[in-house]
């Protein structure tokens, strides 16, 4: 062959490597970028706990669940997914603060996502999963179970009740329930 | 050639019967799901139709379709007949035992935990039992095509495998890597859970294993559709492939890439750290390479096709395809399809953008499109071109085989586009029914309605591919007894390097990527207190 | 082996490998940039926007 010979198809293919380098790399710089400057992460707290023990756990027992505002002024809302319904089925948090959202379960794989944010984690029965982020729209926002957890997946739902910073009034013990907003 | 048609011809019956069954429930699961009401509209039925959808959509259609094409590229391409056809035959068996152990363990209700089977979710073992021996199936059929090549090696000293052969056994080996993860959750700890041999189990651990498996097994799935891309496509539309050498570099890198990447499943989960989330993030990137090095490959092939063919100008040689023929449409809109399905894989992996998606219906889309669509429209086309050298005889109608195949891609683009836009707007996955009298959620019963008309189109075209292959009684007998021609290379090899004829070399790369990717991650839960979840069987109803 | 021959002639080959791979880079180059615009457009447009979680 003395036409094209397969050093040109070499030759050509690199050249379309580059161009694949280039497309992956532009792709890995905006994660990297949406990671470290805008703090979109992967929630990965690796936490263990005993999930036979929870309800008799200091931080997930019934009358500590709910959102609450900690002596340091870090607000948190502890829930707890379970088959099939998450407890307490809602939770009142402020617009435009940083909040912690922790979540575990006695039982089965559950997961979480709140509606029209990045908010988004599995909840794996021996692991607490936490979630850092700030809510900027107001509004009560769907929280569904997102994972198979058996015949009452579907019904498992949830409300993240987010309300101007104003309005956002904890009780004398920091806690602030959805009844009272 | 080929001489093992009947057992070829019974792995497809096995597939495609599994196959038709699956879209009929999957339809009637739409219909139930959407806002209009369907008969027996109650979660049990809900999750043990997704189960069976499931298990013969990812597992039975699969294998047994690999194992019946790698039969029958073991036997053409290197033209020889298969050695072990005993074994062959036994392993048949086995995997249709499996199929029928899973199918009525499903049928009676007491394994309605998904394909994914996440634990402590437990189901009856036979359950378990079946789906092992339907891989066992698949052990045996790896180490024939093993055997095949070697025995083809060792008669043809320094000749190149053959292409097809090569990807064939390529997949073979990442086969055998990539059953390891889910066997080793079944048979150490779901079977001994459900057995009673221990009442916890290791969600942490259960699901890591389960990640190992969960992607590669996508690549099991992919790789016969780009064997077809490679070596039947480019001779369909009457060219030849550009690159044979990338052909062999594509079936390699997807061999190292597609396992030490499974956490990317599991960037929403509390049990792996950023940092190893981040690496099988970035070992992710480069398996999107092989693809993107695929698109260009096949372009260039279908390029020269066409040039052949009098296309002239930057794409006028698109024009001058033989689109007439069903191999040629199908890698067309297989290709169209890949644009979408690629691009909501590439958006998947994309680390803190899973967040956004993960485990909503944009999920649904992007596999059923990716896997249901640009995989299986090659299924469909491989069979059109292999199906007159199994049978015997001429098709009645190729015009029905366009047909069909436009059918499923058109059914898939609108089942799928809706689902991601639904997945958007935060619609959750594996719900048996959903609340449409919150104003929220109703706003998405339209969308739902048209992925259900796609789903229906989908059915209409699965039933016309079974239609197209059952051979009419009068239609004419092959003479001479056709075999099957592979496309030929621009650049026919006459030497490959030992490393692109032979997987020596990868296997151990394999080994050193699996152990940086998965060695602390699997390890950590034997370290210290790995925390352990009560088991929760279906079966007590 | 002649029962594989395609039955295409060098010259024939030789023609059409010319001008090849300009379509190929024109096509793959096109659907990829388009990709790229896309998810790009995601990133910047849904992604974003959605907020901080970690």
């Amino acid at each position: 062959m003395t036409g094209v010979r397969e050093e040109d198809v070499v030759r050509s293919e690199l050249r379309w490597g580059l161009v694949t380098i280039a497309a992956v790399s532009v792709i890995m710089i905006a994660i990297i970028f949406a990671g470290v400057a805008m703090h979109i992460n992967p929630p990965s707290n690796i936490e263990r706990v005993n999930p036979q023990d929870l309800h008799l756990s200091a931080e997930f027992t019934e009358a500590n669940l709910g959102t609450r505002v900690e002596a340091n002024g870090q607000i948190t809302s502890r829930i707890v997914a379970t088959q099939f319904a998450f407890v307490p089925r809602c939770v009142v948090l402020p617009a435009d603060t940083p909040v912690t959202m922790r979540f575990s379960s006695p039982d089965v794989i559950h997961g979480i996502l709140v509606s029209g944010t990045n908010v988004n984690t599995m909840v794996v029965p021996g692991y607490v999963a936490q979630v850092h982020t700030v809510f900027r729209k107001t509004g009560d926002l769907l929280m569904p179970c997102h994972e198979f957890c058996g015949l009452g997946h579907s019904e498992m739902l949830a409300t993240v009740r987010v309300v101007p910073k104003a309005d956002f009034k904890p009780g004398p013990d920091g806690r602030v329930a959805c009844a009272n907003q | 050639m080929p001489t093992n048609r009947r057992l070829i011809i019974s792995h497809f019956a096995v597939a495609f019967a599994a196959f038709l069954a699956a879209c009929a429930l999957g339809v009637w699961q739409m219909w139930v799901r959407s806002p209009l009401s369907g008969p027996q509209d109650i979660p049990e039925r809900y999750y043990q139709s997704v189960t069976a959808h499931g298990v013969s959509m990812a597992f039975v259609l699969t294998t047994f379709f690999i194992m019946g094409f790698g039969y029958y590229v073991a036997e053409t391409a290197l033209k020889r007949p298969l050695p072990g056809r005993n074994w062959a035959r036994a392993a048949f068996g086995i995997g249709v035992a499996g199929v029928l152990m899973a199918v009525v363990s499903i049928a009676s209700g007491k394994a309605s935990v998904l394909y994914t089977f996440y634990p402590p979710l437990t189901a009856t073992v036979w359950f378990y039992v079946g789906l092992v021996l339907v891989v066992a199936a698949s052990w045996i059929w790896c180490v024939l095509m093993l055997v095949a090549m070697g025995s083809f090696k060792k008669a043809n000293p320094g000749v190149p495998v053959p292409l097809a052969m090569y990807g064939t056994v390529a997949n073979a080996v990442m086969w055998l890597w990539t059953t390891v993860g889910v066997s080793a959750e079944i048979v150490f700890q779901i079977i001994p859970a459900v057995m009673g041999w221990t009442q916890t189990i290791d969600v942490g651990l259960s699901r890591t294993l389960f990640s190992w498996t969960l992607h590669a097994i996508v690549y099991f799935w992919l790789i016969p559709a780009y064997i077809a891309f490679y070596t039947m496509a480019p001779r369909a539309a009457g060219g030849r492939l550009y690159s044979e050498t990338m052909g062999r570099l594509t079936f390699v890198l997807f061999l190292l890439y597609s396992l030490p990447v499974g956490m990317h499943h599991l960037f929403m989960d509390p049990e792996h750290s950023t940092g190893f989330k981040f690496v099988q993030m970035s070992l992710t990137a480069l398996v999107s390479v092989p693809t993107l090095l695929t698109v260009f490959t096949i372009s260039a092939s279908m390029e020269l096709a066409g040039r052949l063919r009098g296309g002239k100008g930057l794409f006028g040689w698109i024009r001058a395809l033989p689109w007439e023929r069903p191999m040629v449409l199908a890698t067309g809109l297989a290709f169209f399809m890949l644009w979408f399905g690629g691009g909501g894989g590439l958006i998947n992996m994309s680390y803190g953008m899973n967040a956004m998606i993960h485990n909503t219906s944009w999920v649904t889309a992007h596999f059923h499109l990716i896997f249901g669509g640009t995989v299986v429209i090659m299924y469909f086309a491989i069979i059109y071109e292999i199906w007159p050298s199994l049978t015997h005889r001429q098709f009645r109608s190729v015009p029905l085989q366009r047909l069909q195949l436009w059918l499923w891609a058109i059914g898939m683009m609108v089942m799928t586009i809706p689902w991601h836009v639904l997945g958007l707007q935060g619609q959750w996955r594996r719900v048996a029914s959903f609340d449409y009298s919150d104003p929220r959620i109703a706003a998405w019963g339209p969308w739902v309605v048209v992925s259900l008309v796609g789903g229906i189109v989908l059915l209409v075209s699965a039933v016309l591919f079974v239609w197209n292959l059952i051979p009419r009684r009068y239609s004419p007998a092959l003479e001479p007894k056709p075999g099957y021609a592979f496309a030929l290379a621009a650049h026919p090899p006459h030497r490959v390097p030992g490393v692109l004829n032979g997987f020596v070399l990868w296997n151990i790369l394999v080994a050193v990527l699996m152990a940086a990717a998965y060695g602390f991650p699997i390890l950590q839960f034997f370290l210290g207190d790995s925390p352990q979840a009560v088991i929760h069987p279906v079966t007590g109803g | 082996m002649p029962a594989d021959d395609d039955g295409l002639t060098q010259e024939a080959l030789e023609a059409a490998l010319k001008e090849t791979p300009r379509g190929a880079f024109a096509l793959a180059g096109l659907t990829v940039g388009l990709l790229m615009a896309a998810w790009l457009a995601m990133y910047l447009l849904v992604f974003l926007p959605r907020g901080s979680v970690g």
